[in-house]
Parts: structure tokens; sequence; C-alpha cells
């Protein structure tokens, strides 16, 4: 079994050591440091700092050196994004920090995306998103926006006040096998399950997956509107968003 | 209240102790176990200790298993259910009454909208909530939703024979809510919302809200009875978003003068990073100094007279203004202080 004291990089194998506390993501980190290349950890504990310049400076080099953008994206960004996930998750770090995480995925996703494109890369998958009828707040949904973007989705943002049939019609258009619905209100909140009817009502709720989130919403609540699933915050959004493409792969 | 460090001698404090959102941690020191079972500690209005019992219902919910207890959404239902413990909840909801009246708030502020997602339940809660509340206390109360049929109903059970209420609030994504202020000859909240979003800079704050004033003063309402309330946005998310604030204070308060009121939802500016009091506390000086004469601010937690007598050399205060000036890109300097416990959650 690999120990953390295989991994390379010293600021993976500290950030591992002093912010993970559940065994089974010690052990899937630890595994999948051990296995990257110690260019990837590099990436990877830049991006956890916060450090744009050098993720933007290591990105280019990885790629001057012939490594794959795929395996930049996975093995150097999306790996150091996954710890910075839990720490904000266990509260050991705060939104402006997860922000400046982001902002550094961004510099190195800059280089990425467009080779990714042009050699016919798709992206996971398009992911619907909008705040609910009667809603216009966005700052929840905008960072939930960011951080599936910078995860390698693509993003249809259909912005504040969604009816259903906005969103009704951007999943046939986009073809999004994924629709995220917010609201910061309890009382636009049952707008979500008015929207799941009316994919039920359209004969389209079988195509797409439903994720909801927003400050008041819970798991019990997306249960009883019908959604497919809760999102507690913008990285359990990605989270979430992962397992639907990986259910349906 | 009287405070000398605001322009005009007063500042009209709004007092939020007494929403249904307001939790406290469970690890912190207030959570206590009492005759085996976990209970919030307090203190009543005549000083003696006391316990509100945690009841089971609200283990199992999501906000619990993560962390935080949701007293006063507790001390309402258990209130309203009139069952075993509806005593000491009264005994709750009152105290956060009395506390509030001993640091002169102006107003008292009742939400409940995260009692339930169900209108019905929501608008049983205001209007048992604005009737007790008011056998309580002869304070003005501030009718708090986001939706205008809860503060309707809240309107409706008010009692208006020594005091206006006042309507929290009005905005261009429902205008309508001005007639219902003047139904229940109410001042009014009105916000800085847009039709249809959330405003973009200072610029556009001032528009929204001034239509919103000029729509009030065509009605008949006068300045006085108008509380603006610019939009406080979360400077973490982005550090331009407490500039834009201050300045649209700035602008409103040029244009319309000294007796419009201008408040604002002053905690909002510090979600998403520690240390928060002291974030709100410097978001409120700043605010009254950039021309609002009130907030809508926990003033137990928060007492102004307090807030206006911090040492502002303090590096601190130096900090936390840095925060909302937009001075510390990512907050970093000021989480970094909080980390080495230079900030402290209470001074």
């Amino acid at each position: 079994m690999a120990e953390l004291t295989d991994i390379a990089n010293e600021t993976i194998r500290r950030e591992i050591e002093e912010y993970l506390d559940r065994p089974e993501e010690i052990e899937r980190n630890v595994g999948l440091f051990v296995r990257v290349r110690p260019l990837m950890q590099e990436i990877a504990a830049a991006l956890i700092e916060g450090d744009d310049g050098t993720v933007d400076r290591l990105t280019k080099q990885a790629l001057g050196e012939g490594i794959d953008a795929l395996e930049i994206m996975d093995d150097g960004l999306i790996s150091g994004m996954g710890i910075v996930g839990i720490k904000f998750r266990d509260t050991f770090i705060f939104v402006p920090e997860v922000l400046a995480c982001a902002r550094a995925m961004k510099a190195g996703m800059a280089y990425i995306e467009p080779i990714l494109s042009a050699s016919g890369v798709k992206p996971l998958a398009t992911v619907v998103m909008g705040t609910v009828k009667g809603d216009l707040h966005d700052i929840g949904k905008n960072l939930c926006i960011m951080m599936l973007r910078g995860s390698g989705f693509s993003v249809i943002d259909l912005g504040v006040d969604t009816s259903d049939d906005e969103f009704i019609d951007a999943v046939e258009e986009h073809k999004a096998p994924i629709l995220g619905m917010s609201a910061l209100l309890t009382t636009t909140m049952p707008n979500m399950g008015k929207t799941i009817e009316a994919f039920i009502d359209a004969d389209l709720r079988e195509d797409v997956r439903i994720m909801v989130g927003g400050a008041p919403v819970t798991q019990e609540f997306a249960d009883d509107m019908g959604a497919d699933a809760y999102g507690k915050d913008a990285l359990d959004c990605v989270a979430v968003a992962k397992g639907f493409v990986s259910v349906q792969a | 209240m009287k405070l000398d460090a605001v322009a005009g001698g007063e500042l009209i404090v709004i007092g939020e102790n007494i929403h249904t959102t307001r939790a406290l941690r469970s690890k912190g020191k207030s959570i206590v176990e009492n005759s085996g079972r976990e209970a919030v500690a307090y203190t009543d209005s005549a000083g003696a200790q006391r316990h509100l019992p945690v009841p089971d219902s609200f283990k199992r919910r999501q906000e619990y298993q993560q962390g935080q207890i949701k007293h006063v959404m507790i001390a309402v239902k258990v209130a309203m259910a009139g069952g075993d413990g509806s005593d000491e909840a009264l005994i709750y909801l009152r105290q956060l009454v009395d506390k509030q009246i001993r640091v002169n708030a102006d107003f008292l502020d009742l939400n409940v909208d995260e009692i339930s997602w169900k209108l019905e339940e929501q608008k049983a809660a205001i209007k048992w909530l604005v009737t007790t509340i008011q056998g309580m206390t002869k304070l003005p109360l501030s009718i708090d939703s986001s939706n205008v049929e809860v503060i309707a109903t809240g309107l409706a059970a008010y009692d208006s024979a020594a005091t206006r209420p006042l309507l929290n609030s009005a905005s261009l994504e429902r205008i309508e809510a001005l007639d219902l202020a003047q139904e229940h000859n109410a001042r009014v909240v009105v916000t800085a919302a847009g039709e249809s979003g959330m405003p973009n800079g200072a610029e556009e704050r001032v528009q929204n809200a001034s239509r919103m004033v000029d729509a009030a003063l065509e009605k008949g309402f006068t300045l006085g009875d108008l509380f603006i309330d610019p939009l406080v946005f979360p400077t973490s998310v982005d550090r331009v978003f407490g500039l834009h604030c201050l300045e649209a204070i700035r602008g409103l308060r040029k244009k319309y003068g000294p007796d419009i009121h201008i408040t604002g939802g002053i905690s909002n500016a510090s979600f998403g990073i520690p240390g928060r009091k002291l974030i709100n506390e410097v978001f409120l000086i700043l605010s009254v100094e950039a021309g609002a004469d009130g907030g809508i601010i926990d003033p137990v937690l928060s007492n102004p007279v307090e807030v206006f007598g911090m040492n502002r050399d303090s590096n601190a205060y130096q900090m936390a203004e840095d925060v909302i000036l937009g001075r510390d890109e990512f907050c970093q300097k000021y989480i970094a202080a909080w980390r080495k416990g230079e900030i402290g959650e209470a001074r």
C-alpha cells in the first residue's frame, strides 16, 4: 500500500497530514499523489496555496515538456482542488481562500482548455444552472458555476428568476444531462419542486439529473421535491455533478 | 438610540435577534447538558440562569447535524405549540426582546421565513409571533419576510394603536408592497434590488433605490417614513462589494438629504469569513461615516455604544477596514490574523 512518505512533494505531504482526517480520503489521496509525477504534485501544491502565478508557470512548463493536457488537468489541477474541497468542507479554509484556489485553477485551465477543445476532448458534461423563479440571488450559484467550469464541466448559466420554460428549453437545446437549481429564500425554494414537476409534465424528467442547493435547502427538502441530489456548497455541487457523470458512464 | 458618534445624534437600530435563521454553534459554550438533555443556556430577563432544551425533532435536522442549533426557531416552534416546554420557550423569547430593549434598539425585526417552506405555516408563525412579541414590548416591530403575503399577515396582526410598524421590505420586484405599507400605516424599508436582478455597482443601487423612494413619495410617504437598504453583499466573494455599498450610501444621502433613513443588513458583509463580528462592526462604522443612520444588526452582540467607541488605530480595526474597502485581496491578511488569534470573536 502507498505510504504518505512515498509522496515526493513536501507541501502535499503536509496538507494530507494536517488536514485530512477520514481514512478513506487519506488513502485515496495518498494513492493518487504517489502515482502522479512530481511536476503534477507541484502544480497541485501551488493550486492549494492559491498561487496562480506558479500554477500558470508550471502548467506552461509541463505542456512544454510534452505532458498531455488531460494529465495536467486531472493530476495537477483537479487533484489539488480535491484537497481544497475537503479543507473547505471541514472549515479549515474559507470562501475567499477557495476563490483564490479557483483563480489558480483558472490560470492553468487557460492553457488546457483550448488544447482539449482543439483535440476534440469533450467537457465532462453540460450543466444548466439557474436561480429559481422569484429569486434574484446569484452569488452562491455563480460560485457553483465557477467551480464547475474549473472542474471541466461546460455550464449554461440562465441567471436569476428562471422560469420552468427557460429551464426546460435550455436543457433541451443543449442536450444537458445535468440541471442545477439554486434558491436563497424559503419562499422561493418550493419553485424547485414546481420546476421538477414541469420536467415530469414535459416528459423530460428521465433525461436529466437534477441537483439543488442554496442556504435554506436541505437534503430532506431535496428528497421531498424529487430532486436527484442536494449540494451543500459550491464544491459539493461539483462532487454531485461528478457523481452523476460517473453513474452515467 | 441616541449616539453622538452619528451625524444627527441618532442611530436607528433595527434589532435582528428574533429571526428563525439565528443559530448557535453546538460546540459553543452556550450549549450545555441540563438534566440529561442538550439545552441552550441563557439568562432570563430577571438575570436567572435558565435552559431551553433542544427538542429531539430538531436533532434530525440537517443544520443540527452540521453543528448548528437554530435556537430562535426552537423557541418559536415550542412556544407556538403550547405544550410541554412552551413556558420556557416564551421566557426565552422574552429575554431576546428585553436584551434588545436594554441596549436601546429602536425596532425589533421579526422573521420566520425559515420555520417552514410552507406558506401557510409561515403565515401562522408570523401572526403568532407579532401578537406574542407585542404582548412583551411597546417597541415598534419590523415585519420581515421575502414573501409579501407573509408580511401582509404580520401587518394584519399588528396593533398599531401605539406605534407604527416597519415593513421590511419593498423593492422594484415587488413594488406592490408599498401599497401594503400604506394600507397599514407602516414605515417601509425600500431596497436597491432591481426588477429582475440584484444591482451591480453603486450607480445601479442608487438608481433602483431612487425609483423606490420616488414611487413612495408619490404615494404620500414622507422621507422620514423611508429606510433605504442599499443591499450589503459579502466582501469575501468580491472585494469591490463593500465599496459599492458604501458609495451608494454616500450617493443616496447626498441625493435625498438628512431626513431619509439609510440602513442595511450589515452582517451580510462578513459571510464566508471567520472573525465576522469585527467585520460587521467596522462595516457599521463605515456605513455611518458614509451617511447611513442605522443598521439591521444584532445590538446585543454588537452594542453600538461599544462599537462606536472602538479603537480605530488598532491593528484588528485596520485589517477589517482593509477587507471592507477591498484592500486585502481574498481577505488573506485578515484570515491569517484570525488564525493567529489576533482578531478574536469577541472584544
